[in-house]
């Protein structure tokens, strides 16, 4: 063994420490706090904990911008990178390579969470999803311009429907700006007039697609004018963006099946139509052709006099009775009269009897009918507030007053119950 | 029936569609005087001729919103 090795300077012990630790990459999994984002900055600085220990990070402006991240404090996150010494100040932090949310499983659960929340709005409603149109003359589409998904979309609606002219707003679906850029894509597509919206994009991990779980493009689709189709990546991931939309397809191809109808249908369609078109018109005239037939069978058509035949005849009948008909009235009606004035006089002193005797009995049951009779009989006579005779208990309720009128005198009382007939005889 | 009807040829071919959808629901319900039916039968095939021309001579045009497309180098077509 040689002498102890000789004390090193600071700066070569700084020196050390930074070599040894930048040899070993590390991946690390935090909880954030004190985040500082400041524009003016070459990088972004922020503090990750686990509750026992804290570790100083910084990142470096243009790669944090590319993570597409942005920092919350309490926000699960992961990061690779290495540690590192700042020899100047003595002091070690982590130089951050890629941050990314930390773990499908927080993401899952955040993305849960709004889906929840979104629901609770009744954003998810099926009576608000709205119809889409059969034939729409316009379609949007809202993609990113490069890859699959809009050539999908575009070679699907070339070969069903070509009729429909096609609005593609070219939009950022993945990175930082995603986001705003699929909004703002969704903004043009509602305001261009088109009769509905398709939202694509091809499959990609869950982290890929997160801009589709995001509140501001679920409220983007929510509040379109017209029907929103998504095809977002594959099953069986299902994203907010579907949930909110009129229609969710499962992939882009899918959706602009979904829109438009294929020209075959459509042709097939208008076929049917020419059929009910001659069908129709070869039926309204046949119509008319029976109407005619039928006037035509008519007896006025057959035989015009027969029109005016009855009439003539009666006109014959009646000018011919006329002569006769004078003198044959006149002796009839003598004779009349004679019998009349006989009649006239013998009825006469029979009327005066049979007067007196109807007389006689009208007066006797006058006397039996009168209500002071039947009073003195012991029945009462009834009367409403208003006056009127009360006959049923039906136009009485609890609570009226009414006057009751008895042989002698009245007695104002006030109806405790009524009981309908058909409830039940009287006790 | 409209004053001044539009060309059918110059109409979209969902609104040439549903007009010729009801002719022929009109002609079909029996209530229409014959001269009617004659000159909406006419209406109906002019009307199916320009939703036949369309779909058969259809181009598509695509019209860019935003951003600019990129090429397709999986083209199904030549």
């Amino acid at each position: 063994m040689s002498d102890a090795p000789r004390a090193l300077t600071v700066t070569e012990a700084m020196g050390w420490a930074k070599r040894t630790l930048e040899g070993a990459p590390l991946r690390v999994i935090g909880e954030v706090s004190e985040a500082t984002d400041r524009s003016g900055y070459k990088a972004v600085y922020f503090t990750l904990c686990d509750g026992s220990s804290v570790m100083s990070c910084l990142m470096w402006r243009d790669v944090f911008g590319a993570s597409g991240v942005s920092l919350r404090e309490g926000m699960l996150v992961e990061v690779t990178g290495t540690l590192t010494v700042y020899a100047p100040k003595g002091r070690m932090q982590f130089q951050v390579r890629t941050l990314q949310a930390a773990g499908e499983g927080a993401l899952r659960m955040q993305v849960a969470a709004l889906a929840r929340r979104l629901e609770a709005e009744g954003l998810m409603r099926i009576e608000r999803r709205r119809p889409l149109p059969e034939f729409p003359d316009r379609i949007a589409l809202v993609t990113s311009p490069r890859g699959k998904a809009v050539h999908d979309v575009i070679r699907t609606l070339r070969r069903r429907y070509p009729i429909a002219e096609l609005l593609i707003a070219g939009v950022a679906v993945e990175g930082a700006g995603a986001v705003g850029s699929i909004v703002d894509g969704l903004r043009a597509a509602g305001a261009s007039r088109a009769d509905v919206v398709i939202l694509a994009r091809g499959g990609g991990s869950y982290e890929d697609l997160m801009p589709f779980n995001d509140e501001a493009v679920a409220r983007a689709v929510v509040a379109c004018p017209v029907p929103v189709v998504t095809g977002i990546g594959h099953e069986p991931d299902t994203s907010i963006a579907d949930m909110v939309a009129d229609l969710r397809a499962s992939t882009p191809t899918a959706a602009a099946e979904a829109v438009a109808p294929s020209a075959d249908e459509v042709g097939g369609r208008l076929e049917a139509q020419r059929r009910l078109l001659a069908r129709a018109l070869s039926g309204s005239v046949r119509a008319a052709e029976r109407r005619v037939a039928v006037l035509r069978s008519h007896a006025v058509f057959r035989d015009p006099k027969a029109l005016t035949a009855t009439a003539a005849q009666r006109l014959d009948v009646a000018a011919s009775g006329l002569p006769r008909a004078l003198p044959g009235r006149l002796s009839r009606d003598r004779v009349r009269l004679d019998a009349a004035a006989v009649r006239l006089t013998g009825s006469a002193s029979r009327s005066l009897e049979r007067f007196g005797a109807e007389l006689r009995l009208a007066a006797s049951r006058l006397e039996d009918l009168s209500p002071l009779g039947i009073l003195a009989r012991g029945y009462a006579v009834c009367y409403a507030e208003d006056g009127a005779v009360v006959r049923s208990s039906n136009t009485l309720d609890p609570g009226d007053r009414v006057l009751v009128r008895l042989h002698r005198g009245a007695a104002g009382c006030l109806v405790e119950s009524v009981r309908n007939e058909g409830n039940g005889t009287d006790a | 029936m409209p004053e001044t009807p539009v060309a059918p040829e110059e109409m979209r071919f969902s609104d040439a569609l549903a007009e010729l959808e009801t002719i022929v629901s009109e002609l079909e319900s029996g209530q229409l005087e014959l001269e009617d039916s004659i000159a909406r039968y006419e209406r109906g095939v002019a009307l199916l001729r320009a939703c036949q021309a369309q779909l058969a001579e259809a181009e598509q045009r695509v019209t860019m919103l935003m951003g600019e497309l990129e090429s397709d180098d999986t083209s199904d077509d030549a």
